[in-house]
């Protein structure tokens, strides 16, 4: 078998090879953006700006009302509370568990990780189902504190329930993203920092979670966003009586087929994740600059 | 460790309980002989699983799911992983932009893409549900499956496909002798991960339903919201038992925390 001997020679055969230009790899592309542009911008945008029987006046209109609505502001105002406390609530237990694991012994980090993030595999449903068993009427808490002669305790359709159910839903998320922080962390500074006199808790507020910030403000956005737009939990903890953007949504589209204003919600909710994104884009960036 | 940080060990615990405590309570009551929502159970019996595989619904949506969730997951891919490599390989103009265009759903919430799809292309284009099912679980896979086959190419050294062209081999083949098998991991990955985060969706599916049909985590939600039965108890621990599969196999295949970890 003959090889082509000079680079000349080599670029001959392959031009006698070829009679179109190869089309560049940047082709492969195209169908995936194709896609992209009808699948996804198109209709998000169109259902945003101009839902079908509304034009984006209207959605300005049912936006504007929206925000001043008296009703509609505490669904707004809940959805914010609800979405903080189970982000702070989710990096005060996420953390711990975070840090333990990137500092155990032997084959334990992988085996205790798994077991963190293994709920990551159950739908929503399975996972929230359970609280119904726990939070009821006639529910494992209710009975306990009956008795302990407190009478019977409904948590179930409570913010508290709402808030419950999204730290279970969410604490994997928290402890992936301070993980893969805490887990690159040259664990001799904690050491140094003990060395040099500081007590367990001091070297944990002063060198350990300082230094693991970013990715804890990374889990605190992915927390943040998944909370303000999670639909199961809030609507198997909260029920109609305690609404969320969400549900709110869903009984817009579901119950009254009030399009224009479905569309001024989803407006909201994703208006909501974006800014939160945006600000915490932000601080990571002044973080890391000033540290 | 855990003695020498009471407090830390403590919150963790707490997590821990949180996390897996809702989820074991739910295998007790899915076992219950009584016809309750009661945790301890009443008594031991099977009825809520057979139950359960008796009811039409469950098995209909349970197929819906798996068919929605393969064809999704083998678009997704063979959309995501030319694009990937043209991303990584072909120094596009617009690079970032582009990149995220294709992470662009993961910011916009799953709710509104299936209003926007119901509106856009159920009610508008006369899509039909499992036609829509199948569109919107692709948009919500393609940011999966690029970012996952995207790490293992940033990881792999571009100058062996160099190499293997600079020896004489032509495109196609360096692609298959040597990009496809530095890829394989990370599309093995994603396979996974696209097909399980497909299978376990509510709030895009949610309003891409029509008569009849349903994905099984939508179909589980509205007989949740009807019934106070143990069947969905019972439902939910298959569910547990495929996935602990899932997780087995994948340990095997790829290692687990490497697929979901991320």
């Amino acid at each position: 078998m003959s090889r082509p001997s000079t680079s000349a020679e080599a670029a001959r055969v392959a031009s006698r090879r070829r009679l179109l230009p190869r089309p560049p790899i940047t082709i492969l592309l195209v169908p995936g953006l194709a896609v992209m542009l009808f699948a996804f911008c198109y209709p998000v945008v169109a259902t945003l700006a101009w839902p079908p029987d509304g034009d984006p006046a209207t959605v300005a209109r049912e936006t504007g009302s929206l925000l001043t609505d008296p009703y509609l502001l505490p669904v707004i105002a809940r959805t914010v509370r609800v979405a903080v406390l189970t982000t702070a609530l989710c990096l005060l237990m996420g953390f711990p568990v975070a840090y333990l694991i990137s500092r155990a012994p032997g084959p334990w980090p992988g085996r205790l990780l798994a077991l963190a993030i293994f709920p990551l595999l159950l739908n929503t449903v399975v996972r929230t189902y359970g609280w119904i068993v726990v939070l009821g009427g006639n529910g494992l808490i209710s009975r306990i504190s009956e008795a302990l002669g407190l009478g019977r305790v409904q948590l179930l359709y409570t913010e508290t329930a709402i808030v419950l159910g999204l730290v279970q839903l969410f604490l994997p998320l928290m402890i992936l993203s301070a993980y893969s922080s805490l887990s690159q962390q040259d664990h001799r500074l904690e050491e140094a920092a003990r060395g040099l006199g500081a007590s367990p808790g001091r070297a944990f507020r002063d060198v350990v979670f300082p230094l693991a910030l970013p990715g804890a403000l990374v889990g605190c956005t992915l927390v943040f966003a998944g909370a303000v737009t999670a639909f199961t939990t809030p609507q198997l903890l909260g029920g109609p009586r305690e609404r969320l953007l969400s549900t709110l949504l869903y009984s817009r589209v579901n119950v009254s087929l009030d399009w224009p204003s479905a569309s001024a919600i989803a407006l909201v909710m994703t208006a909501l994740v974006l800014v939160v994104g945006a600000l915490s884009g932000r601080l990571g960036k002044i973080g890391s600059t000033t540290s | 460790m855990i003695l020498r940080r009471p407090f830390l060990s403590l919150l963790a615990a707490a997590a821990f309980v949180l996390m897996l405590g809702p989820v074991v309570i739910l295998v007790g009551v899915a076992f219950t002989a009584g016809s309750t929502l009661a945790f301890p159970p009443e008594g031991l019996s099977l009825r809520w699983f057979r139950a359960a595989l008796a009811y039409g619904p469950f098995i209909d949506s349970f197929g819906t799911s798996m068919l929605v969730a393969a064809v999704s997951t083998v678009i997704a891919l063979a959309l995501g992983v030319p694009a990937t490599l043209a991303l990584h390989r072909g120094h596009p103009r617009g690079r970032r932009i582009m990149e995220n265009l294709f992470f662009a759903p993961i910011v916009v919430p799953e709710l509104v893409l299936g209003l926007a799809l119901f509106q856009q292309l159920m009610v508008g284009m006369r899509v039909t549900a499992v036609g829509a099912l199948i569109v919107g679980h692709t948009v919500l896979l393609l940011p999966y499956t690029v970012r996952v086959v995207g790490a293992s190419l940033a990881l792999a050294d571009a100058r062996l496909e160099e190499a293997a062209r600079g020896l004489g081999a032509g495109p196609v083949r360096t692609f298959f002798t040597v990009t496809l098998p530095v890829m394989a991991p990370g599309i093995l990955s994603a396979t996974i991960l696209a097909f399980i985060t497909s299978l376990n969706n509510v709030p895009l599916s949610l309003l891409l339903t029509g008569p009849g049909v349903a994905t099984l985590p939508v179909e589980m939600l509205n007989y949740v919201q009807s019934s106070f039965d143990p069947v969905v108890a019972a439902v939910s621990v298959l569910l547990l038992a495929l996935s602990v599969a899932v997780a087995l196999a994948t340990e095997r295949l790829v290692g687990f925390t490497k697929v979901f970890g991320r």
